[in-house]
């Protein structure tokens, strides 16, 4: 999948957008993914993406150590000024403040340049990150989403990714910053060698706490991490169900299931403080640590005339400067460990494979006449559950073709397997005798258009609902397919018509209303073969029998299959199949099957078969 | 089931994800060479006693107030305290060690003062004083990170407490994305402030006034150049930063929202993406989008790129000016070379704190939009409110009365106009119609999801207005449409409504609603776990679930509003045959197009264009031959079941 990124990206760029809220960028995508090598630490992983943006990174890296050297030359500058220029006045006091003025100045604007290129190169990676985490998981197949719950996407895909993006904004700088020692640790060699190796001797200590707080910190990070996930799931679940919990009242044990969750975080980040707050004083203070030991060895030294006493002030000063960035180099590991845990849970999900994949030299399905043949097939979902175990097929180009079934026979199943949401287990399934797994999925898709059981809508206009399979297209064939669906009558009555926002999922609309958009939406693709899932079943039936009216002509072009209860949509079909126990066990037409079969008038619940069918 | 563990622990409750046995599975949770520790991690956290939050629909007093961090951190005032006293206590620490150096140079180092005693004992004292930091340290990271974990969750029970308290229109017209949003990430984005951010704050603050005031001492002259040239400077710097970083930051809020929105719809609506051929085109929406974040927080980060370096630039330039200034001095002897040094000394521990202050400005700031937009949400009234004093609705007898009823979701587009009914205690009524006729309307005013915009609905002669929403509406049951799931068990689901369903009371419901076959054909039966999205259940099984969960919540008035659309006709038939015991004693109001449903009803109301058009026993509805009757025949004539003979 590697090699079709490139051209994913090809083709993402081109052609006008309508993204929500309508904001625009200039941002291009992800010019790389991750590593797939599981093996990877963490960091290698990412690191491709880093790479990507390579030259900011590099740019701002450089500059920062650029300034920071300046920063550092200052109190070497004033010392000597002082023992100089003050002391005896062997330069002029203008000079040495210009000097400090030009250094100051340069340290500024390298600094603010680099700090500008880090900043960039983070919330760049941080972009990366949640493009490759959208476009991964709108490639995924539906055995993934029947798994997961969207809260935990949501939370990974913010939560997580925000803590990876703080670790990357901050590392960097504080990294840097540790730059300093190493140059502080230079100048007290030029000074004194012996004091700077006693100065520096704890700093060994540092490393050890460091490894010892990344073991411990991991595991608490990832807890916290999972726990909020656990929020965000509540949180997901209770507006998108709110419609349930306001109907049974069931507000307060909600916010108590809320409250259960948020302990268990509030716990884990108490932990994690209590976890952090045995570790970090002790990185933050060791140079105050080092300072104590120069004090005494630095103190025995000038008693033994082997050092001058504005030394210890210089060592002093240098020593300081490690005080700022070792105080936020035990924030650094604990973030590191964060962002570890967190990037882990990422990768979960960036290392899902879909199952539904395109076979090497897959081709695309092409003048499509709509044969349909389903041979033998056996389907289990991932459940268990085991839904068709003998289904066989046979549907002619052009045929309108009803399945009639009990409630989860498995009649959505078949819609489901048509348009390749899932793969079989055993059989296969043809389409003008070319296996579905030979073809193209996009290809496939855009040939088998389906009418979904619940009619999903975004919450832009109706024009933007009805458009969705094909944003191109014009306002009359727009309004061509709203009519056939017999939606149109119902837009043009509300207030902006066909740009009404119809608020999230649609809900402002009633069922059936949300139904016959749905509908319009696959008739506009026009495809070839047509699924209809009980796509109307809140409509009413003189709705109904208008939209079949429409429909009728289009079915004569193309094969139908319909998934309906109603007689009236029964009707609609030459053939009639009825599935039980996974497989057909009866086909004919619906007068055929009233009359012979009794599961069928049962299923029905017509006692009688008096030709209530027009 | 493998998704179980981490993924699924919303509904598995307790320490689900350690105790998972499943780690192996793709989703499992926790990797396996971090369970021992996790493990050990786990087994020291106590049972949390239940949450029991008092919810009323009402805010107290203390819900009312305006949302700011001083208010919410003050709720832990001995925290707070102690907090401060060891930030102080942790300043002092680490401002005696220049004291010391220099007690030591002055005493123990400088001619005629050498002394390896006071040198020693100086170092000794400082090895101890920072010891003692250390330990003081721990104890401040410790109570700070009790004070943050507690305001966080006060803030998130706070928030998911307005959710609930907010009206059905409110979700209808915010994306689900945005809420989930304000719920996670700006919650979340306070951590950062309260754990480290306020009190290194106060730390460095301190700090800084601790020095202002040592430099003072050592030399006035110079201290008080110091404050001149330095303090205006970055005064200005800062407002400017204020004011800049918080229009980014609050750009950067509204556009993760969008973020999260546009991932949010893109997920729930991943079956018609897919059946679209969609995909390319929504990632280039989303890059547009997540490309719009990005861009907010490349604002953000020039503008934090400028602040920070350039309060840096003005400390050196000042030390620059200081040097300037204080040797000129000494060159004029007006001032000791000595008391210089120790000023520079100083100077520097002057200038190291503003660079921490300014790096918690910046969480401060990106906490402070966090605050605003959270204050902006709570700040949204329901539009669906209880009354003061609203009073519990007394156990009805069930007659509903609509007062002259109109209606509109948008005002000026009324959807019901006018409308007069009664429905007596017991009684069942079916409302038919056109789709978009202002049927579910009725339904959803009935429980107070909207509030009618002129004219009363009455339950048992009581204005619903004036009872508390709780109390209303645990005696309506309602089974809409879209049956929805939570994560969770087949049973758990079933038990939603209701606190404390026994077992017999399940097992009934899943015989009466039909769906003991698909029980049974379930490997886990009961405990078979389904989530919104998941497609282990069909359309018609949901419905079946959501009948039952209804059911099961025993209420006084039962609505069912489409509830059985995708069912096939026989478990609908087996539905209506429940119904029939299901409705004794009951009111009901029955939504249907399939009328064989509605037949059943005492009385037909035929609803059409926002009004009643007529009204009567189905019976009386067929011989007068109008609207109904029309229908009916359309229904026949699609191949409906002829309720009216299949009950002879």
């Amino acid at each position: 999948m590697s090699s079709s990124l490139s051209e994913r990206v090809q083709q993402a760029r081109g052609g006008d957008s309508n993204p929500l809220g309508g904001v625009t960028s200039t941002y291009p995508g992800p010019r790389a993914e991750i590593s797939r090598d599981k093996n990877l630490p963490w960091w290698r992983r990412i690191l491709p993406v880093i790479k990507s943006h390579r030259l900011t990174f590099i740019v701002a890296i450089g500059l920062s150590f650029v300034s920071l050297i300046f920063q550092v030359l200052v109190p070497n500058m004033l010392s000597h000024d002082i023992d100089y220029t003050l002391q005896k006045h062997h330069y002029s006091l203008h000079g040495d403040v210009i000097a400090i003025v030009i250094v100051g100045l340069l340290a500024g604007v390298t600094g603010i340049v680099s700090r500008r290129y880090v900043y960039d190169t983070a919330y760049n990676v941080e972009a990366d990150l949640r493009s490759l985490i959208y476009e991964h998981m709108t490639w995924l197949s539906f055995s993934f989403y029947d798994r997961v719950q969207s809260g935990q996407l949501i939370s990974r895909a913010n939560s997580d990714i925000r803590s990876v993006q703080m670790y990357s904004t901050f590392a960097p700088l504080i990294v840097v910053q540790c730059f300093i020692g190493i140059v502080a640790f230079g100048f007290m060699l030029s000074i004194n060698w012996l004091l700077a190796l006693i100065a520096m001797t704890v700093m060994p200590l540092l490393y050890f706490v460091g490894i010892k707080m990344r073991r411990v910190m991991f595991p608490i990070s990832w807890i916290t991490q999972a726990r909020l996930a656990e929020v965000a799931t509540i949180v997901d679940e209770n507006v998108n169900g709110v419609r349930v919990v306001k109907s049974f009242a069931q507000e307060e044990a909600e916010i108590d299931r809320l409250a259960d969750a948020a302990e268990r975080v509030a716990w884990a980040y108490i932990k994690d403080a209590n976890i952090r707050a045995v570790w970090s004083p002790w990185v933050q203070n060791l140079p105050q640590l080092g300072l104590a030991l120069v004090l005494f060895f630095g103190g025995y030294m000038v008693l033994h005339g082997n050092l001058a006493i504005g030394n210890i002030l210089a060592f002093n000063a240098y020593l300081l400067m490690l005080q700022a960035p070792f105080m936020m180099l035990g924030q650094l590991v604990m973030m590191g460990q964060r962002a570890k845990a967190s990037a882990e849970r990422i990768f979960e999900i960036l290392d899902e494979r879909p199952d539904i994949v395109e076979r090497p030299g897959a081709y695309d399905l092409d003048h499509v006449k709509g044969t349909i043949d389903f041979n033998h097939v056996k389907f289990t979902y991932a459940n268990g559950a085991e839904i068709l175990t003998d289904f066989d097929a046979h549907i002619a180009p052009g045929e309108t073709v009803a399945i009639v079934g009990r409630t989860g026979s498995g009649k959505s199943t078949v819609a489901r397997l048509l348009t390749r949401f899932y793969d079989i287990a055993e059989g296969s399934i043809t389409i003008d005798q070319h296996d579905l797994r030979d073809v193209t999925l996009h290809s496939l898709r855009e040939n088998v258009g389906v009418v979904l059981d619940e009619p999903f809508l975004f919450s832009v206009s109706i024009r933007e609902n009805i458009a969705y399979g094909r944003p191109d297209a014009t306002i009359e064939e727009i309004h061509a397919a709203a009519l056939a669906a017999n939606a149109d009558e119902f837009i043009v009555r509300l207030p902006e018509g066909y740009d009404t926002i119809v608020g999230e999922r649609g809900y402002t609309l009633s069922g059936g209303q949300r139904q016959r958009i749905a509908i319009a939406r696959t008739l506009l693709l026009n495809p070839p073969v047509l699924i209809l899932d009980d796509a109307t079943s809140a409509i009413d039936v003189h709705v109904e029998s208008g939209i079949y009216e429409a429909l009728r002509g289009l079915l004569s072009e193309r094969t139908t299959i319909v998934i309906a209860h109603r007689i009236s949509t029964i009707a609609l079909a030459s053939r009639v199949l009825l599935l039980d126990e996974g497989r057909v066990v009866a086909s004919g037409t619906h007068d055929d099957l009233l009359a012979k079969v009794p599961l069928y008038s049962q299923i029905l619940a017509q006692t009688t078969a008096t030709g209530e069918v027009e | 089931m493998g998704w179980g563990g981490g993924w699924g622990g919303g509904a598995g409750g307790g320490q689900a994800f350690a105790s998972s046995g499943n780690t192996g599975l793709p989703f499992g949770g926790i990797p396996s060479e971090l369970m021992d520790e996790a493990t050990k991690l786990l087994a020291t956290e106590p049972e949390h006693a239940p949450s029991h939050v008092h919810f009323t629909q009402r805010p107290n007093a203390k819900e009312r107030q305006r949302l700011t961090l001083p208010k919410l951190i003050s709720v832990y005032p001995k925290w707070v305290v102690s907090g401060s006293l060891l930030v102080i206590i942790i300043s002092l620490t680490l401002q005696a060690g220049p004291l010391l150096t220099e007690f030591a140079i002055s005493h123990g180092m400088e001619h005629g003062h050498h002394s390896l005693t006071v040198i020693g004992a100086c170092a000794f004292l400082y090895l101890a004083l920072g010891l003692i930091s250390v330990y003081f340290q721990r104890k401040q990271v410790e109570v700070t990170g009790k004070l943050s974990s507690r305001v966080m969750h006060d803030l998130r029970i706070r928030v998911f407490t307005h959710f609930q308290r907010l009206s059905l229109d409110f979700f209808t017209d915010e994306k689900a994305g945005v809420l989930m949003s304000r719920m996670t990430s700006d919650v979340e984005n306070l951590q950062q402030l309260l754990q480290d951010g306020i009190s290194q704050f106060a730390l460095q603050g301190l700090t800084m006034v601790v020095i202002t005031i040592v430099l003072f001492i050592y030399s006035p002259v110079l201290a008080a150049w110091t404050v001149l040239l330095i303090v205006p400077l970055l005064f200005v710097f800062s407002i400017w930063f204020h004011h800049a970083s918080e229009k980014g930051y609050l750009l950067s809020r509204d556009r993760i929202a969008l973020v999260l929105a546009d991932l949010s719809e893109s997920l729930y609506g991943i079956r018609v993406v897919t059946a679209n051929n969609r995909q390319k085109r929504n990632i280039r929406n989303h890059r547009h989008v997540v490309g719009a974040y990005r861009d907010a927080n490349l604002y953000t980060g020039r503008v934090n790129a400028i602040y920070g370096p350039s309060t840096v630039m003005i400390g050196i330039l000042g030390q620059g000016l200081l040097l300037g200034i204080g040797g000129h001095m000494v060159l004029e002897h007006q001032l000791n070379v000595a008391v210089l040094i120790a000023f520079f000394l100083y100077l520097n521990r002057f200038f190291a704190p503003i660079q921490l202050l300014v790096q918690q400005y910046n969480s401060l700031q990106q906490g402070r939009s966090s605050i605003i937009r959270l204050r902006e949400l709570l700040e949204i009234p329901p539009s669906v409110d209880e009354v003061e004093n609203a009073v519990d609705l007394p156990i009805i007898e069930g007659r509903i009365t609509f007062e002259n009823v109109s209606f509109g979701y948008n005002p000026d587009t009324l959807v019901l106009h006018n409308v007069n009914l009664e429905i007596a205690p017991g009684e069942s009524v079916a409302f038919v119609g056109p789709t978009g006729a202002g049927k579910s309307t009725m339904a959803k005013l009935a429980n107070r999801f909207y509030d009618p915009t002129s004219g009363r609905v009455l339950l048992d002669g009581i204005d619903i207005r004036t009872v508390t929403l709780r109390s209303l509406r645990s005696q309506l049951g309602v089974v809409p449409q879209e049956a929805f799931l939570f994560a969770g068990s087949i049973r758990t689901n079933l038990s939603f409504g209701r606190f404390g369903v026994s077992n017999d009371d399940i097992e009934t419901a899943i015989d009466v609603v039909g769906l003991r076959e698909l029980v049974d054909r379930l490997p886990q039966g009961l405990d078979t776990p389904v989530h919104e999205r998941g497609q282990t259940l069909s359309a018609g099984e949901r419905q079946q679930l959501a009948l039952a969960r209804a059911f099961l919540a025993r209420p006084r008035v039962l609505i069912l509003d489409e509830a059985t659309s995708s069912l096939d006709l026989r478990s609908e038939t087996v539905i209506e045959r429940a119904l029939d015991t299901l409705l004794e004693g009951r009111s009901a109001i029955l939504i249907a197009h399939r009328l064989t449903t509605a037949q059943r009803a005492d009385r037909i109301v035929v609803i059409d264009k926002g009004g009643i058009v007529e009204m009567g026993t189905p019976q009386e509805l067929l011989a007068q031959g109008g609207a109904y009757a029309v229908m009916y025949d359309a229904w026949l004539a699609s191949g409906g079941r002829d309720a009216t003979r299949a009950e002879s």
